[in-house]
């Protein structure tokens, strides 16, 4: 956080020079506004037709977002597994059910394109069932998580005082317990359906997400752009729906893709111990659990494929999520 | 200072009390006694009456968590009803291995991450950068089974150097040490996951530390680049992974848990695992409270070790 990005931001927040279109405005490419004196400003007064005026600040954070390579290919990359998984099993049709011990551990070629596992079951489809899987988990999770997680936060930050205090207690002590060991505790006991795992995993992650919403309704309540939307007689409905709400609302986003990414990891390595998804389903983990065997065995079809596509995944998610906590809050942009 | 260190040395113990309260609460609710565990699935209920009874489980839930955190206090972990001995005894006979490879990879992550990020801030942008945050990226987003077993295969299955598995007659710590080829691929392995967030917070320290003008006025000075590297930067530019070391701690456990099972390295973490397949309570819930109390502990360390490295930190 070094000075001048942070000047930046508050130049952003207070002018908005480009909301008055008498201003002749040279928008930085990477987000902001030149200096006059800066070399890619030339001062002087700009052609016609060739302002360009942001009118918001979510459309400043979608061009932020596309302007980082690295955060497009993350998302291409999901897209490609989101349809991988959901989309592939229609066009890709293998036995992920019926075991068969003629077709076990057959290498890759012939009918199939990855091999098969000790069961008869084709490779490739059951690597779509744990893209399927690694998503609906993700997705469940981070849901649950987050809407546990700013509720209890924003609750907490807008009461204030020795509620806020207890509150926060409880999420201090949670916090200390670690969040693989409990789950691995409550994973003795149930029955490895998607969504009791979700719901495990989402119940025990919403801990990081309260504390920054709770974090944000608290500086966000004494902002100045709040004190004066107050002042020149914005209603409590607007400035909660106009301003709380949108900036809050960042930090949530942002934390979704890493609670996704964290919810996929840990199904994994649940998964990989033995205490994932029950038959017939299966994750990315379950499929690495005899990865050792395997690896031993000289049958690497059937574990670094399957690796690939978990690593790639989780990569996908945490590069979207690091650049759109890059384009959206606007006070943690450094490049 | 004294004061500051008393009253969160208060607040640690009373978060210890509060993990130790919810593990044994939440395992009350999922478990309601171990009685069936200890006496087996077609036990009658007059016999299981009875092992209530003697092993208080029959008391008011309350009564139970209250006298479970007293138990606690007195580092009394209960008895493991599967084994046949005390928690405590089998903590203590693993707790030194565990120790040994969380320690070994702490300070290998450590050693590497440090003037990996200071090298990164100093050529920022460089190709050299660009390589090691990718790298730094992939590793941050791979689980460490994955990356065990992609080591194994290099250096245990092609190349031969390493065997793939800890040697079952490592029982002891010393016989760990001793024998370091034998961890080698453990330790590297769990260093590696850290080096991935290390390195990450180290770069953007550096970076903030290299702005300061201290930096400019070292150099001003006329310095060699190599002192001002290493006296007026590296020291300040670590001062926040004090924080991050005391923070990472229930990582490191996780992926203790996980490498143990991974190399089949009798630790605590591979204790667990056995507790978890055999529904062994009292041990599961032991280790649940360890890593909770291992997590308040090293926070508490931190904070303090913070104040004492950085004269600016107030209290």
């Amino acid at each position: 956080m070094t000075e001048p990005h942070e000047v930046r931001g508050e130049q952003w927040r207070v002018e908005h020079p480009w909301e008055d279109p008498l201003v002749p405005v040279r928008p930085d490419p990477l987000g902001g506004i030149l200096p006059p004196d800066h070399p890619l400003g030339d001062g002087s007064a700009p052609e016609g037709g060739e302002i360009q005026t942001i009118s918001s600040g979510w459309r400043l954070a979608v061009r932020e977002f596309r302007s980082n390579r690295l955060a497009v290919l993350g998302l291409v990359v999901l897209i490609f597994f989101l349809l991988f998984s959901f989309a592939g099993p229609l066009v890709y049709h293998g036995n992920t059910t019926i075991s068969n011990p003629l077709n076990a551990n057959l290498a890759p070629g012939g009918g199939h394109p990855i091999g098969t596992d000790e069961n008869g079951f084709d490779e490739l489809a059951r690597m779509m069932q744990g893209g399927q899987a690694a998503f609906e988990v993700g997705a469940y999770a981070a849901l649950i998580a987050i809407v546990i997680g700013t509720l209890y936060g924003a609750v907490a930050g807008l009461v204030g005082g020795f509620i806020d205090g207890l509150m926060m207690r409880f999420v201090d002590v949670l916090l200390s317990i670690p969040f693989l060991f409990i789950v691995l505790v409550i994973a003795t006991r149930y029955n490895g359906t998607v969504v009791e795992i979700s719901m495990v995993l989402g119940v025990f992650s919403w801990l990081i997400p309260a504390r920054l919403v709770r974090g944000e309704v608290l500086t966000l309540r004494e902002r100045d752009f709040v004190s004066a939307a107050r002042v020149m007689g914005g209603s409590k409905t607007r400035i909660v729906m106009r301003h709380l709400i949108p900036n809050a609302m960042s930090v949530t986003i942002v934390n979704v893709t890493f609670l996704i990414a964290d919810s996929m990891l840990a199904l994994a390595y649940l998964g990989a111990l033995g205490f994932g998804l029950s038959y017939p389903r299966t994750s990315w983990g379950d499929m690495l659990g005899g990865a050792l065997t395997y690896v031993q065995n000289g049958q690497w079809w059937l574990v670094y494929p399957v690796g690939a596509c978990l690593v790639l995944v989780v990569l996908a998610c945490n590069l979207v999520g690091d650049a759109l906590r890059d384009a959206l809050d606007v006070r943690l942009r450094r490049r | 200072m004294l004061a500051y260190i008393i009253r969160r040395l208060g607040v640690a113990l009373l978060v210890t009390a509060g993990v130790a309260a919810i593990s044994y609460a939440l395992l009350h609710v999922i478990a309601p006694n171990p009685a069936f565990v200890a006496l087996g699935d077609r036990s009658s209920p007059i016999a299981v009456a009875a092992w209530d009874k003697t092993h208080g489980y029959d008391r008011p839930e309350v009564v139970q968590i209250l006298d479970y955190i007293w138990n606690i206090a007195r580092l009394h972990f209960g008895y493991s009803y599967k084994l046949n001995q005390s928690v405590g005894a089998l903590l203590k006979e693993n707790v030194g291995r565990s120790a040994y490879l969380s320690l070994a990879s702490l300070v290998l992550a450590l050693v590497i991450a440090i003037p990996l990020g200071v090298f990164q801030a100093v050529r920022r942008n460089s190709y050299f950068d660009y390589s090691v945050t990718t790298a730094n990226f992939v590793l941050y987003s791979m689980p460490s089974f994955f990356l065990g077993i992609i080591l194994i295969q290099f250096f245990a299955l092609d190349w031969h150097v390493l065997p793939p598995l800890v040697n079952d007659n490592i029982t002891t710590t010393w016989g760990a040490i001793i024998h370091p080829e034998q961890l080698l691929l453990p330790v590297v392995t769990l260093a590696a996951i850290q080096v991935a967030s290390f390195s990450r917070y180290m770069r953007s320290s550096a970076l903030d530390t290299l702005a300061e003008d201290y930096i400019r006025l070292a150099r001003a000075k006329g310095l060699s680049e190599r002192v001002v590297l290493t006296r007026h930067l590296l020291r300040n530019a670590c001062l926040p992974m004090i924080t991050l070391i005391g923070l990472s701690i229930p990582t490191l456990l996780a992926g203790n848990l996980l490498i143990e099972y991974l190399f089949n390295y009798p630790g605590l973490g591979l204790m667990f695992y056995t507790a978890l397949g055999n529904l062994d309570y009292n041990v599961m819930l032991a280790y649940v409270v360890l890593g909770g109390m291992l997590t308040v502990l090293g926070n508490l360390i931190a904070d303090i070790l913070l104040t004492v490295a950085d004269p600016r930190v107030r209290l």
